[in-house]
């Protein structure tokens, strides 16, 4: 039996015997190597279920919605370890109560999905733990050093090009598990502190606040980079925010539902060499 | 001719330790440098990266921020909170080009009204070596022309 | 006979272009993202892709511009307007479904009130469009009672010759052949035969959907929220439409002064429609979804004649949740009678 009727059988049971009222998986998208989110309801719908190496993108996001899990009924969704990890964030955070999350975990790897074994956030936190001594992504440091070796002012000048592009679509927000607030700063006009034009300067305000908002919080699903209609290379921005909660808080996000927010917490003998 | 350049430095500070500081150095007729504006808040708890952020906007070429020593917050955690915020907007701000240079963080307490008046003048020519900072005025200037296209 | 332009003289022809006074812009690729930049020579243009990612409309109802300047004062406000130059352009290679989505906005832009900012960039612009020999699987301008080798919204027509050696070219309006008058030698006579269009298979029947739409018992059908159930409410696919035009307005300073600026608006977004006593008439992204699909296809229909799609199909090709105009369209065309 291969992974995906494993899970449309596992989805079908969950379903039929009442554990959850919904579940939120991959289905066929609109090319072939496309998947789309698909929410299933009942038993019979599970032959929807598609599960295979381009089932990438993170459905955390959608336990969020207010109201869905308000009446205490459970909720299984597919996750790839990353997903796992928003969910703890989004427990951390109070946004979901894990206990109502069923996960129906998978990973990806050598281009064929493989399966997590595992119900709760819980039963995955070897695996997550792992994954921290393993450390943050080889490749995206590499590419991050590219920019690391500018100078300030051609940094700069990179960024400018990029954020230049940006059409304040919100694509990045709107696809991020964690960018779940009800009034975003930027809808906020009183005080405005970030531009609401899509100038470059506004460009430029509203992806440094996502990015510091994002601090210690990203899981480096790379949905913002993939949903991003003008291709600004996000994920160097998120990485490099990862890579200092790391470095100079040793935090991992989303290690546990127990987990402080790393900006929310702090040590007495936190680092400051910078501070004069 | 054009005027030399005089760069402008915003420091916001907390009420309790730097602001009296600051207000120690002037009683104690110490000069520094005229060229930093001081805005007061409560705590460097309070203090939102989005003000330094604004500061640039509005035309700032460098930024400091300065509050109470470790453990000495009036509100007892306020400061620690306000280091962890600034290690990693420093970070970020160095990372999208905003040179670290710029934005400047310190602790100085009440009693430390010569630290305050040595650190505006060593801010100040430090800035005006690196002169105005011009990539990001820029972009505000072409807001105030025409739209790009 | 036919007129015909040749690959190999199409610097040639920019040259001269440039000479009489136009800029020039043609799909390239800058800061990995495809759109209509300025170019300098026919090296420059990136010609083979069945799109850009952006759209022209871009040149002619930016993201955000400039209206007015103000600056209060004590007893009164000072305001100076901030028009658009009008430019001499000439946009090369637009395709069929952009150049249709200029002619499908211009009546709503010339409607009860000429928007100025509009027309003076669609003034002098030349829309020098080349007929689609390629499509890919999201383009569907035979849906939407378009065709690969559109004309509408075109100045001059080119149609890709079968050699591959340049392309047939066709003025269709007085600014067309105003353009081509600054390039006589370089054009020349030939019998070379024109490539056919791309195929592109029709995706639905466009005429049962209006109709579907146009029935007052749709609009509360549960079709919306099945259909956007994965929508996460961004604007990838309004801001990258050909024809998606609305804008909001914006005060954008400080006490003194500042500037007024209007800025792209999208109907996804929660906040579009959201009053200030905090009720929003469309609080659901199904709601939001269901005012795009009827505002191009039954409002829009309703007011000018013609849908506000050209059946570019970058709402589906972008979308990051694999939904768009197509699927949506497809399922109302299916749904049982």
């Amino acid at each position: 039996m291969g992974i995906q009727e494993q899970y449309r059988n596992e989805a079908a049971e969950l379903l039929s015997s009442g554990a959850v009222k919904l579940v939120i998986g991959y289905g066929e998208g609109s090319t072939s190597d496309r998947r789309r989110p698909v929410f299933i309801r009942s038993a019979d719908e599970t032959a929807r279920l598609v599960l295979d190496a381009n089932c990438i993108a993170n459905l955390s996001g959608y336990l969020v919605p207010e109201g869905l899990l308000s009446d205490g009924k459970s909720v299984a969704v597919f996750l790839k370890p990353d997903g796992i990890r928003s969910v703890n964030i989004l427990a951390a955070e109070a946004q979901v109560n894990p206990d109502q999350v069923v996960i129906l975990g998978f990973d990806i790897d050598g281009g064929q999905a493989s399966p997590l074994p595992g119900r709760k956030a819980t039963d995955f936190a070897p695996l997550i733990e792992s994954q921290k001594s393993t450390g943050l992504s080889t490749e995206l440091q590499q590419e991050a050093d590219q920019l690391e070796l500018m100078s300030a002012t051609d940094r700069f000048e990179y960024w400018n090009q990029q954020f230049s592009k940006c059409i304040k679509c919100y694509a990045c927000r709107q696809v991020c598990p964690m960018c779940y607030c009800r009034r975003c700063i930027v809808d906020v006009n009183q005080p405005q502190w970030v531009n609401t034009s899509s100038h470059t300067l506004g460009n430029f305000e509203w992806n440094i606040v996502r990015a510091f908002h994002l601090a210690g919080r990203c899981v480096a699903c790379g949905g913002c980079d993939r949903a991003c209609p003008v291709n600004i290379p996000l994920r160097l921005i998120n990485h490099r925010m990862s890579k200092e909660a790391l470095d100079a808080f040793d935090h991992f996000a989303g290690e546990s539902a127990d987990q402080k927010p790393v900006l929310a917490t702090f040590r007495q003998d936190d680092p400051e060499t910078f501070i004069l | 001719m054009s005027e030399p350049f005089e760069p402008k430095i915003v420091a916001f500070v907390c009420t309790y330790c730097t602001y009296a500081g600051a207000d120690l150095a002037g009683t104690s007729r110490m000069k520094y440098a005229s060229n930093v504006r001081i805005v007061r808040l409560p705590c460097t708890g309070r203090i939102s990266p989005m003000f330094i952020l604004k500061a640039l906007q509005k035309g700032a070429d460098g930024v400091l921020v300065s509050g109470c020593h470790p453990g000495d917050c009036h509100f007892a955690q306020g400061n620690y909170h306000a280091r962890r915020r600034w290690t990693v907007f420093r970070a970020l701000l160095s990372f999208t080009g905003i040179p670290e240079e710029r934005i400047k963080f310190s602790w100085i307490s009440a009693a430390e009204g010569a630290k305050f008046a040595e650190l505006i003048n060593g801010v100040t020519e430090e800035i005006r070596s690196l002169g105005p900072f011009e990539q990001y005025q820029e972009l505000q200037k072409i807001i105030e022309t025409q739209s790009t296209y | 006979m036919t007129r015909i332009l040749l690959h190999t003289r199409l610097d040639d022809c920019l040259a001269a272009w440039r000479a009489s006074g136009y800029s020039v812009l043609a799909p390239s690729k800058s800061h990995e993202l495809t759109r209509f930049n300025e170019v300098q020579h026919a090296s420059d243009m990136a010609l083979d892709l069945v799109l850009p990612e952006r759209t022209i409309k871009d040149h002619f109802f930016p993201q955000t511009e400039p209206l007015i300047r103000y600056r209060i004062k004590k007893h009164e406000i000072d305001t100076e307007e901030m028009v658009p130059p009008e430019l001499k352009r000439i946009f090369f290679g637009v395709r069929p479904c952009d150049a249709s989505g200029l002619a499908i906005d211009d009546p709503l832009f010339g409607w009860d009130y000429k928007d100025e900012y509009w027309f003076r960039r669609r003034g002098n612009s030349v829309i020098v469009t080349i007929a689609c020999t390629s499509a890919d699987d999201f383009c569907m301008c035979t849906s939407v009672q378009l065709s690969p080798d559109s004309t509408k919204g075109s100045d001059v027509m080119l149609t890709p010759l079968k050699d591959g050696r340049g392309w047939q070219v066709l003025a269709l309006t007085d600014r067309g052949n105003a353009l081509l008058e600054t390039i006589p030698s370089i054009l020349q006579e030939s019998d070379a035969e024109p490539a056919p269009p791309a195929s592109v298979p029709v995706k639905f029947d466009i005429d049962k959907v209006t109709a579907w739409l146009a029935d007052p018992a749709s609009f509360e059908s549960h079709f919306w929220k099945e259909i956007s159930q994965r929508c996460i409410g961004c604007a990838s696919c309004t801001f990258l439409c050909p024809t998606c035009h609305c804008f909001d307005i914006q005060d954008e300073g400080d006490t003194y002064s500042g500037i007024r600026r209007k800025n792209w608006d999208s109907c996804s977004f929660a906040m579009f429609t959201m009053h200030t006593s905090g009720h929003n008439p469309r609080n659901t992204q199904s709601t939001r979804w269901r005012q795009r699909i009827m505002h191009k296809f039954n409002y829009y229909r309703g007011k000018f004649d013609v849908n506000s799609c050209s059946g570019c199909g970058r709402c589906t090709r972008q979308c990051p949740v694999d939904m768009g105009i197509t699927e949506t369209l497809q399922s109302i065309s299916n749904l049982p009678r």
